[in-house]
């Protein structure tokens, strides 16, 4: 069994959902990374304007430490503040009391003039963020000398903070997400109603409910329903056809069948009494055969460039009535193409041909047109064949080409060539014209309609 | 005339070969395509009766591997699907008519001697060779408008001749086209009709119709 293919609605949810899914990741993260960076420039910030504010009020003491003499930030001396700040030198070091206990130890050993950051965790696992300057000081009196000025700051507030944007941009993420989708199960649902609409009404084609499909289909589907619709015409056309041939057939068969049983019953088994009803019965088949020919692939869709077969017909009929001689002519419009069946227009042109040649004294000319009109997508094709034979009186012309709609009320092999182009032409909504020709016999005009 | 009867049905076949037979045509029968190929390629034939629809090899692929390997003898091919698309396909791969089955022999039988008489280059029923007219519908001679009572045998003779009048037919191709393949052949036998034909033509021996050309065969003029 054939695994069940997903529907559209769902391939389209399933490939979006994807698709938003990375799309909103990268989006979440590259916000984040964003935020990430200017939110540590900030702390380094805090930290630079630290370290500078302990520079502007450092003196070296007596003990050749050097020391800020007043305490500007009072966080700094608030033990577990958050905030610290060290002096190092080589003759010893300054601490704030805010670090007393805290376990700070910073590891950048940066000469006079850098300036390093560092991460580093006090004795309870806060992460701080540190900056540790050189400098190298030279005092108003005395020898110059150099110190590491450092500060540093709990990142702990800061990464709660950012916790809580990523929390933010998460959620504010997975409900866009979520819009997006159902507003596209919502959009799929309203433009695919007219799919569900299409299957409705073919099962109801298919339960007999309906003849064809309705009118009224968004631009996308009229193509389609438009080739149903005439397919479903076409098929019905067929259909009606076989019946109709079936029973003219069978109808047509009784009367020799009842004649070779009145000639049994009288005895009479001569060949010569049976062989006229033989004849008939054989005409009948033929000609029903041959009414039954046409449209036998049922494939109407490609279009057909109408030269070629044209072409091998005219190399055919030259070689069949090579003792006539005839000067046959084919002219074909380029491009002329037309959506029918290979078979029916060997068929439909075949009748036509031949019935010109065997009726001209010489000469038969062919000419293959597109027919346009405005509303039709796809052209029409008008196909005239002219003969200089002695023609068809106005009076014959209809009887001409319904003749032998029954076998049995006509004389077999007469004329049906015509009649079949008839109804084939019929088929595809067609029509078939018999006029006068400027050659001097019969003009048989062909028009087959455009969709 | 040596004329194939390529057809798979026993029946037809048979009865063809018989028609024809009684028409004075010598027969080869083939009842597949493959045996119907060589006899096409391999046989003296002048015209070939080929139904499409056989099994194996079709008539057309037979008519194909004829007219590739060069040979342009006639080919009318008798088709039970009385579609232009069929008919176009046969012609197309070298036929040079058709027939719609059921047919009667008199319809197969005029096609056949219409492609006989155009192979020859004739393209009327009549052919005329100076005072000798030949009508190949009504199997009449007629001799500046006398009519010849001629017997099929001396009829056939003379229409081979005559189809091919400016050639030289040799003895060896008359026995082998007039005469069943497995009849006794003797060339003298040739000579014996050739001779009684000229006595009933030109009894007077004034036209000369049949030239001999001596270690060659027979001519008949053209014109």
């Amino acid at each position: 069994m054939a695994r069940p293919v997903p529907s559209l609605q769902s391939r389209l949810v399933l490939t979006l959902a994807a698709v938003l899914l990375v799309a909103a990741g990268a989006a979440a993260w590259s916000l984040d990374a964003l935020y990430r960076n200017l939110g540590l420039r900030a702390q380094q910030d805090v930290l630079d304007a630290q370290v500078i504010a302990l520079i502007s009020s450092a003196e070296i003491g007596a003990d050749g430490r050097l020391v800020p003499q007043n305490l500007a930030e009072p966080r700094l001396a608030t033990p577990g503040s958050g905030l610290y700040a060290e002096i190092e030198g080589a003759s010893g070091s300054w601490r704030s009391p805010s670090a007393v206990g805290s376990g700070l130890a910073f590891i950048a050993a940066p000469k006079p003039g850098e300036r390093r950051f560092e991460h580093v965790r006090l004795s309870d696992g806060t992460r701080v963020l540190a900056l540790s300057l050189g400098v190298h000081w030279e005092p108003e009196t005395g020898a110059a000398r150099d110190y590491v000025i450092r500060a540093a700051q709990s990142l702990e507030p800061w990464y709660a903070q950012l916790l809580r944007v990523r929390a933010g941009l998460v959620t504010g993420f997975l409900l866009l997400g979520l819009l997006l989708l159902g507003g596209l199960a919502v959009a799929l649902r309203v433009s695919l109603g007219p799919l569900r609409r299409l299957e409705r009404e073919i099962s109801d084609i298919e339960a007999g409910r309906r003849e064809s499909l309705g009118s009224g289909w968004p631009r996308e589907l009229s193509g389609v329903t438009g080739n149903l619709n005439a397919l479903l015409v076409g098929e019905r056309k067929r259909l009606e056809r076989y019946r109709t041939t079936l029973g003219n057939l069978a109808h047509s068969l009784k009367t020799p069948l009842a004649a070779i049983r009145g000639l049994l019953e009288r005895g009479e088994s001569a060949p010569a009494a049976l062989e006229p009803q033989l004849d008939r019965m054989q005409a009948i088949v033929q000609h029903q055969l041959k009414r039954a020919v046409f449209g036998g692939s049922g494939a109407t869709v490609a279009d057909h460039a109408v030269l070629e077969p044209l072409e091998q017909l005219r190399a055919a009929l030259a070689k069949v009535y090579a003792d006539k001689g005839i000067r046959m002519t084919l002219a074909a419009a380029p491009g002329t193409a037309y959506p029918i069946d290979a078979g029916d227009l060997l068929e439909l042109a075949g009748n036509l041909m031949d019935n010109a040649c065997k009726y001209c004294r010489s000469a038969v000319a062919i000419r293959a047109t597109p027919w346009t009109a405005a509303e039709w997508r796809r052209p029409g094709f008008v196909l005239e064949v002219e003969d200089d034979g002695s023609g068809i009186a106005p009076a014959e012309r209809a009887r001409v080409l319904e003749r032998g709609v029954r076998a049995d009320e006509t004389v077999a092999g007469q004329g049906i060539g015509l009649s079949v182009a008839r109804e084939i032409a019929a088929a595809y909504s067609g029509t078939l014209e018999i006029g006068e020709s400027r050659l001097g016999g019969a003009r048989v005009c062909l028009r087959l309609p455009g969709r | 005339m040596r004329l194939l009867v390529l057809e798979d049905e026993p029946a037809l076949r048979e009865t063809l070969a018989r028609q024809f037979r009684d028409e004075g045509f010598t027969i080869d029968e083939a009842g597949d395509g493959v045996e119907g190929e060589f006899a096409g390629l391999e046989y003296p034939i002048d015209i070939a009766v080929v139904d499409l629809g056989l099994p194996g090899r079709s008539g057309l692929e037979a008519i194909r591997a004829w007219r590739k390997a060069g040979k342009n003898f006639p080919v009318l091919i008798l088709t039970a699907r009385d579609s232009w698309q069929e008919k176009v396909t046969g012609l197309d791969a070298g036929a040079d008519d058709y027939v719609t089955k059921p047919f009667r022999f008199e319809e197969v039988l005029a096609r056949v001697q219409a492609l006989l008489r155009r192979s020859g280059g004739w393209s009327q029923p009549l052919i005329q060779c100076g005072a000798v007219a030949l009508d190949t519908r009504a199997q009449e001679v007629r001799v500046a408008g006398e009519k010849v009572d001629l017997t099929a045998f001396e009829y056939r003779l003379l229409e081979y001749l005559m189809l091919r009048a400016g050639q030289v037919v040799s003895k060896a191709e008359l026995t082998e086209k007039l005469y069943e393949q497995d009849f006794e052949r003797d060339s003298n036998t040739i000579e014996v009709f050739i001779g009684r034909l000229r006595r009933k033509l030109d009894p007077e021996n004034r036209l000369q119709p049949i030239e001999t050309l001596r270690g060659r065969g027979y001519r008949v003029a053209r014109g």
